[in-house]
């Protein structure tokens, strides 16, 4: 009969403790964690791709942006543009042989933008002048709408005209009523 | 009596077998633990970086808002601006076309442009050319047109025609007045 060596106890001992130690972390600690490291992985994958969706997203938004503001930076200018009485007649003057604008009143706002009243009174020498004037006007720097009433009235061989303008602007104008003559 | 020559070792349990079996078991469990390590960490990491994501993706939601605001706004600016534009152009086109309507014996000295009417001052060698060529044309744009003469000293008459156009509402009212 083989005599058991304490050597070989000794072995059996620590394969034991190690055997145990196994089992018990890799079920207590690893495996769940194990499991957990591959839910997180998958998560942190479909949130990548998610993440991947919003910024092409947020690309499509800010192309369809830059083209829109691209397209319309005349527009975009003109309604931040505030309304200079002074510089309108002094881009306008050459086309009538007076002309006078006076800030009448701030209406109510339309459609979320500041309107203002400005009444023009102007002498042309013909209604030719005036198409092309409000040819001019849809090109201008404020966006101004023309409105009724319009009023022409022969004086010798000038046109007095007289008419109401409505400028729409996206901030609130400081200037107060005002006459300014060319 | 002595039976070797050497001096006898001191016997050890620490055998070089045993010390490679626990070498061995020690990097196992050295092994095991780093795996178990590891994997904490990957998961702290997955953590953070799932917190990076929603932080970007709310960065990302709070800056497409505001460009889908900017792009609403800027939408609402063309659209406006286009209206105003086309009216100015209509505009045009209709005082355009009354100078047009005027014909060249008659002279106006006065024309008033209003929201849904126009009233016209001018003079006419006589009645007939009024009516025939202004007065017609007049009454076939306006629903009301009225006229009336004062005679210049020489001989020409100096008119007043007022026209209005009935919006939907004051039209069916004004047909129902005229069936009575």
């Amino acid at each position: 009969m083989s005599k058991i060596t304490r050597q070989s106890i000794f072995i059996l001992i620590i394969s034991i403790f190690l055997f145990i130690f196994v089992l018990i972390f890799s079920f207590s600690s690893l495996i769940p964690e194990g499991k957990e490291y591959r839910k997180e992985k998958t998560n942190l994958l479909i949130q990548k791709k998610d993440l991947q969706r919003y910024q092409n997203f947020e690309s499509q938004t800010y192309d369809t942006l830059k083209k829109l503001q691209s397209d319309n930076r005349h527009i975009i200018t003109a309604f931040d543009k505030e309304f200079s009485p002074k510089r309108f007649i002094k881009k306008y003057k050459s086309s009538f042989n007076s002309l006078e604008v006076t800030k009448v009143k701030e209406l109510d706002s339309e459609e979320n933008f500041s309107v203002y009243d400005v009444k023009t009174s102007s002498q042309i020498s013909t209604p030719t002048v005036f198409y092309k004037f409000l040819d001019e006007i849809n090109k201008s720097d404020w966006i101004i709408a023309i409105n009724f009433p319009i009023e022409f009235e022969r004086n010798g061989e000038v046109l007095n005209s007289s008419f109401k303008m409505k400028i729409y602007s996206n901030s609130k104008d400081s200037n107060n009523s005002e006459l300014v003559k060319k | 009596m002595r039976y070797s020559y050497i001096k006898p070792r001191k016997k050890s349990i620490f055998t070089s077998e045993i010390k490679l079996v626990v070498a061995f078991f020690a990097m196992s469990i050295f092994m095991l633990i780093s795996t178990y390590i590891f994997i904490l960490i990957k998961n702290s990491q997955f953590e953070q970086d799932k917190i990076n994501i929603l932080n970007a993706k709310y960065n990302i939601e709070k800056n497409i808002e505001s460009m889908k605001a900017k792009i609403t706004y800027i939408e609402k600016q063309n659209s406006l601006s286009q209206k105003i534009f086309t009216k100015n152009s209509v505009l045009k086109d209709s005082i355009k076309n009354l100078f047009d309507l005027v014909p060249q014996r008659i002279t106006l000295s006065k024309a008033k442009l209003l929201e849904n009417g126009l009233v016209l001052y001018g003079i006419t060698p006589n009645k007939d050319i009024y009516n025939f060529m202004l007065h017609a044309p007049l009454r076939s744009i306006f629903h009301r047109t009225y006229s009336s003469f004062y005679p210049t000293t020489d001989g020409w008459l100096r008119f007043v025609s007022t026209n209005y156009m009935d919006n939907e509402i004051d039209k069916i009212v004004q047909e129902e007045r005229d069936d009575e």
